[in-house]
């Protein structure tokens, strides 16, 4: 899966689900009390939907980078990007995550990687990547008080931020503009692999509040843009 | 001896004091020479001192520095370094290296050369320096590659120099320029130096270079920033409005796209006052006017950026530089018919200037410009303008001493006042005689706004009659009516019109009507227009004549038709009619009248033409009549050649035929669709009838009859189809018809009289008596023949028929019930069918048989030969004709009910032996008609021939063929 121009129809098509489906968000419309179920479907919805906004996203940004960023097949190493959150786990440890853990980490994930995306907005220098950026950011707040509410219906409290730790995007001196570049691609990567890891685990988490059903099969998998 | 002692003495001092001189180091040599690196610049930093140099003595000297790569003998600089050296001074020297400095090592060292002129025993070069080593790569740490330079930032064109250090030889390195694969030159085992040459912009974020081991996932890069070139400010200009503010504009150029990694600046500096800012905004920037009234700025604005600065700069004086405000305030006042004052106000520039005002009057299509010259207000008065007119007046002002640019423009309207209307309307009548009354149709044209001088309220119409003159009617039509309708007498009547506004009447425009219009009696004449118009001329007219007038309509088709109209003088001619109404294909009719010193037109001329001539575009509905076999009529008469988009000048009638040939009088044409065809030509407009001849009967043709003017003629459509008939047709219907009236008259009459008729020619019973067939024999051929009585007839058998009433089926019909014979006589032996038969003697056949009072019923006999005998004689027939009737009754069909009748209707036994039956009876056909036919003695059998003779005549036996 490259992270190119997407589908404009596919797009069109999941962000008028989404906007059907805002409403009813918890995270929005906390009026009823239809339970966690409904809730989990709007936020995997969500994600999905941002999963396609990524997609334009992630295409325009890399382009404005330049190669070998904007190369279907650069995979470099993850030499800078060790403060991001990292999406890949092992299929065993994130089996027996149980809901809460597994919510927990979405949070905190999704808090870390809008900073940082914040942060990218700022160094943007076209007013069009700019605004695209600023629309993203929008979304992933809206998809981080989707799982807020989430987690509130199922009764699990929300990670508090440690004091003075709010990660920042910030290059140091000794950090070269390619590095840069660098930590810049793998935010967008691993937000990308975040969107992923989030649609399954939210589809886990809707089909275990339905009526037993049909075992579920997961390949989580981290494949290159 | 001690000569030679003493100079050899001398010479060893000298020795001595030369190796002295030479093992100490020369005075002003460099010493303590001390090299850094400054990475990010590329750059070697050198720092040393010069030996021995006193502390207040200062000369001039040379330094030679010379630095090599990679190993000493290699020298890649070499520069001479002047300076003045002071005593105790640290002298310090930069150069920048081209290839990074952790590519390679380098090696520095120099020497000195006093370049002084007060000194100049010493110049010569000292030692050199000791090699300084400068290793950066020792620094670098431990990871596997490295490439330099880190993050450069140089303008488009300029060249680079990029190289890898790798850790291990055995790694394949591949580096890459934006995707692309670059070749470079190995310095060493661990290191590639590539050079770029002329670097161009591609992105703002940077020009990506990149390298990776080709087994590994290992990659190290590096951001080339290719800057676009820092412009020159063009368009440098300063200003002020108000003499307190100096506002200073530019053109920055394009862009150098690399605002964020490289920010430029914009500085005004004046060099009188020594004061400097630094500009908020790239294109211009503002500048306080000192309070001291300075009256000259130099002015120098400074572009800058991390790579490049421009200046450019501008001397003026500030009076120069004025670009007033735009004027304010601008009224009208005392505004009448013809003039108006305009007054402005100018921003206050003190008392020393004075403004040069434009003032730009638009009205009625013109532009008119004054020039003012103002301090503070300003004023303009506005004459000759027109009565009731909307202007439009703009004023914009400059200094009038040193002009620089002027204000905007600042824009008032105003209207003047409305004046009585200068002009009487233009009037024109159309009069028509309805009932004994003139009906006049008055039209005038709608005065210009010049000669209005203001709205159009009415217009007063005053019909004086001539002939009484105190008889006046008065009239009044508002505007914007431009007709109105009068119904007078046949008197003559003056009419005058005149339009009003709210100030007042225009002059009257006066018309004499007559009560006879005298237009039938002109002749009309036919005029060839252009797209230009019409140029027509008439005759001039003797004695007094105002003027004329052409009168024509605009739309001729539409029934209000648009009249139009033009005035011209006493002494002209001829005229050109042009109206853009005008359309090809219409014919317009025009009337020239003269106006009489009177005011009563009188019509001169009639003209009628086309702008342009159009080819025809209908055909004539054609109508055919007298349709013979040689020739038949076409005639359109309702075909108008008036309303014809050209004059029509005859027609073609064009005729197709099989045969193809043509008539005189007709000539052979060829269609658009290259059929061939006879075209008959008609000359004359007005003939539309025309009998197509020298036809062919039973022909099929075609015709088509068009119209044909100069331009051509009408279009080529549907053919008309007309077969002619045959010649006789007539005369078979007219006998036919006859006869078949006669036929069915008969045929009534025959039916009428069927029921006699029945009973004359064929009666259900026929009647011997009665018939008139037995007396046409009797008289002819055999007097002895009579009719036989049935009284005189003993019967034998008496045959009892079954008839069902009522079912009126045939006698013949097999269904019917076999009839019953009751035999009388008795039975004899040789009799083989079932009963006796009753036979019943006909004497009409034959008088013999009659005679002998024998059964006429004659089967076929079964022994024909034993038989023919018995035939010779009445007696011998009679046996006969008693033994062989029972056997012909068994072959009888059954089903008369009746007795079997014997008719003679169809009886052959005249004595005319042409007309014997053909055939010997058979039994299978035993009917009625053949039983009871007699055969003639001496007759046998006819033969097939029917012409035999009696000797040749012979009955065979059955299954026996005849001869």
């Amino acid at each position: 899966m490259d992270l190119r121009a997407g589908d404009s129809w596919g797009m069109l098509a999941c962000l008028c689900a989404v906007l059907w489906h805002l409403p009813a968000v918890p995270a929005l419309n906390r009026t009823g009390d239809p339970g966690p179920g409904p809730s989990i479907q709007k936020t995997y919805d969500l994600t999905r939907y941002l999963e396609h906004q990524l997609r334009s996203l992630a295409g325009t940004y890399l382009n404005y980078l330049g190669p070998p960023f904007n190369e279907p097949d650069f995979n470099p190493p993850r030499l800078g990007a060790e403060t991001l959150p990292r999406a890949t786990v092992n299929l065993d440890v994130w089996r027996s995550l149980n809901d809460k853990l597994r919510l927990t980490q979405n949070y905190e994930a999704y808090s870390h990687l809008l900073c940082y995306l914040r942060g990218l907005n700022r160094q943007a220098a076209t007013a069009e990547l700019r605004r695209s950026l600023a629309h993203f950011c929008t979304s992933l707040q809206g998809l981080l008080g989707s799982i807020a509410g989430v987690m509130a219906a199922l009764g699990y409290p929300l990670p508090q931020p440690l004091p003075g730790t709010e990660p920042t995007w910030a290059p140091g001196p000794a950090h070269s503009d390619f590095l840069q570049k660098m930590d810049d691609f793998w935010l967008l990567k691993e937000l990308q692999t975040w969107l992923w890891r989030s649609a399954k685990d939210f589809n886990r988490l809707k089909k275990k509040m339905q009526p037993p059903a049909a075992a579920v099969t997961l390949h989580l998998e981290a494949h290159g843009f | 001896v001690r000569l030679s002692n003493k100079v050899s003495f001398c010479f060893v001092l000298l020795f001595i004091s030369l190796l002295t001189f030479l093992s100490e180091p020369l005075p002003w040599a460099p010493e303590s020479l001390k090299v850094s690196i400054n990475s990010t610049h590329q750059c070697l930093h050198l720092q040393w001192s010069v030996h021995n140099l006193a502390y207040h003595q200062e000369l001039k000297m040379v330094f030679q520095i010379e630095i090599s790569r990679i190993k000493t003998s290699n020298v890649i600089w070499v520069e001479n370094y002047s300076t003045t050296v002071k005593g105790n001074q640290l002298l310090h020297w930069s150069w920048e290296s081209q290839l990074p400095l952790e590519c390679a090592k380098h090696f520095i060292r120099m020497r000195s050369a006093v370049d002084d002129a007060t000194t100049p025993e010493q110049r010569f070069w000292s030692n050199w320096s000791s090699w300084e080593e400068v290793d950066v790569q020792n620094s670098l740490g431990h990871e596997p590659l490295f490439v330099f330079p880190k993050d450069k930032l140089v303008e488009e064109g300029s060249n680079v120099t990029i190289c890898y250090v790798s850790r291990s030889q055995q790694n394949n390195i591949s580096c890459y320029l934006e995707g692309v694969r670059m070749q470079g030159q190995q310095l060493d085992p661990n290191v590639s130096m590539f050079n770029l040459h002329n670097v161009a912009f591609i992105r703002e974020t940077g020009t990506n270079i990149y390298c990776k081991v080709d087994r590994g996932d290992d990659i190290k890069g590096i951001v080339l920033f290719v800057s676009k070139i820092l412009e020159e400010p063009k368009d440098f200009s300063c200003e002020t409005r108000d003499f307190q503010t100096l506002s200073c504009t530019w053109d920055p150029g394009r862009d150098t796209g690399l605002l964020k990694q490289l920010p430029q600046s914009y500085t005004l500096f004046e060099s009188f006052s020594g004061k400097k800012t630094l500009c908020k905004h790239k294109g211009w920037c503002n500048w306080q006017v000192a309070p001291e009234s300075q009256e000259m700025y130099n002015f120098t604005l400074t572009a800058e950026n991390y790579l490049r600065k421009r200046s450019v700069h501008i001397l003026f004086n500030l009076t120069h530089r004025v670009h007033p405000m735009a004027p304010f305030n601008v009224l009208f006042k005392d505004v009448s018919v013809t003039n108006a004052t305009m007054t402005w106000k100018v921003h206050s520039t003190g008392n020393y200037y004075t403004l040069l005002c434009q003032v730009e009057l638009y009205g009625e299509g013109k532009v008119i410009q004054h020039n003012v010259s103002v301090k503070v207000n300003g004023e303009l008065v506005l004459s000759g303008l027109e009565p009731d007119t909307e202007y439009s007046a703009q004023v914009r002002c400059a200094n009038a001493n040193h002009f620089w640019k002027w204000s905007e423009w600042t824009r008032q309207n105003f209207t003047t006042v409305e004046a009585a209307p200068s002009e009487a309307p233009d009037v024109w009548r159309n009069v028509k005689s309805v009932q004994g009354y003139c009906v006049v149709t008055l039209f005038w044209k709608p005065l210009s706004r010049l000669q209005a001088n203001g709205e159009i309220l009415f217009y007063n119409i005053v019909v004086e009659d001539l002939d009484r003159p105190s008889g006046l009617q008065l009239l009044s039509v508002p505007a914007p009516a431009n007709r109105t309708e009068l119904t007078l007498d046949q008197r003559a009547y003056q009419i005058h019109v005149t339009a009003n506004n709210s100030v007042g009447t225009s002059p009257a425009s006066v018309l004499v009507v007559s009560g006879d219009p005298g237009d039938e009696e002109v002749e009309e004449e036919r005029v060839k227009g252009t797209e230009d118009g019409f140029s027509l001329s008439w005759k001039p007219q003797p004695g007094n004549i105002t003027g004329y007038i052409v009168e024509w309509c605009d739309r001729p088709r539409d029934p209000l038709c648009d009249l139009q109209w033009k005035h011209l003088g006493p002494n002209t001619t001829s005229t050109v009619i042009s109206s853009d109404a005008f359309r090809p294909g219409v014919r317009y009719n025009f009337r020239i009248y003269g106006i009489s010193t009177e005011m009563v037109p009188y019509l001169l001329e009639k003209k009628t033409g086309y702008s342009q001539e159009l080819a025809p575009s209908d055909n004539p509905r054609v109508v055919m009549s007298n349709l013979t076999s040689h020739s038949f009529t076409l005639s359109w008469k309702d075909y108008s050649t008036e309303s014809q988009p050209s004059f029509i000048r005859g027609y073609h009638v064009y005729l197709k035929s099989k045969a193809g040939q043509c008539h005189p009088g007709s000539e052979k044409a060829v269609l658009s669709d290259d059929s061939v065809c006879c075209k008959y030509k008609i000359d004359d407009p007005k003939q539309k009838m025309f009998v197509v001849g020298n036809l062919q009967p039973e022909s099929f043709y075609e015709f088509l009859v068009t119209p044909y003017s100069a331009v051509g003629e009408g279009p080529h459509g549907a053919f008309t189809k007309v077969t002619t008939p045959d010649e006789y047709s007539p005369m078979l219907i007219r006998i036919i018809l006859p006869m078949i009236f006669c036929i069915l008259l008969i045929m009534i009459l025959c039916y009428l009289k069927s029921q006699w008729m029945k009973e004359k020619c064929y009666p259900d019973i026929p009647d011997p008596y009665k018939s008139s067939v037995l007396s046409l024999i009797k008289s002819k051929e055999n007097p002895r023949l009579t009719i036989m009585n049935i009284k005189d007839c003993v019967p034998d058998t008496i045959e009892v028929v079954n008839k069902h009433e009522g079912t009126g089926k045939s006698p013949t019909e097999p269904e019917a019930a076999k009839p019953t014979y009751l035999y009388l006589l008795p039975a004899e032996e040789s009799y083989s069918g079932p009963g006796p038969c009753i036979c019943f003697e006909n004497f009409t056949y034959n008088q013999a048989a009659s005679d002998s009072a024998s059964c006429g019923h004659v089967p076929v006999p079964t022994k024909a030969p034993s038989q023919l005998g018995l035939l010779t004689s009445s007696e011998n027939l009679l046996t006969a004709l008693e033994k062989n009737c029972m056997n012909s009754l068994e072959e009888i069909p059954a089903g008369e009910s009746s007795l079997n009748y014997v008719s003679q209707v169809a009886s052959p036994v005249s004595g005319d032996k042409s007309s014997l039956p053909t055939n010997p009876p058979q039994p299978e056909l035993c009917s009625e008609y053949k039983m009871q036919m007699a055969i003639p003695l001496g007759l046998a059998a006819p033969s097939s021939s029917g012409s035999s003779s009696l000797s040749s005549i012979t009955l065979l036996d059955e299954g026996e063929h005849y001869h």
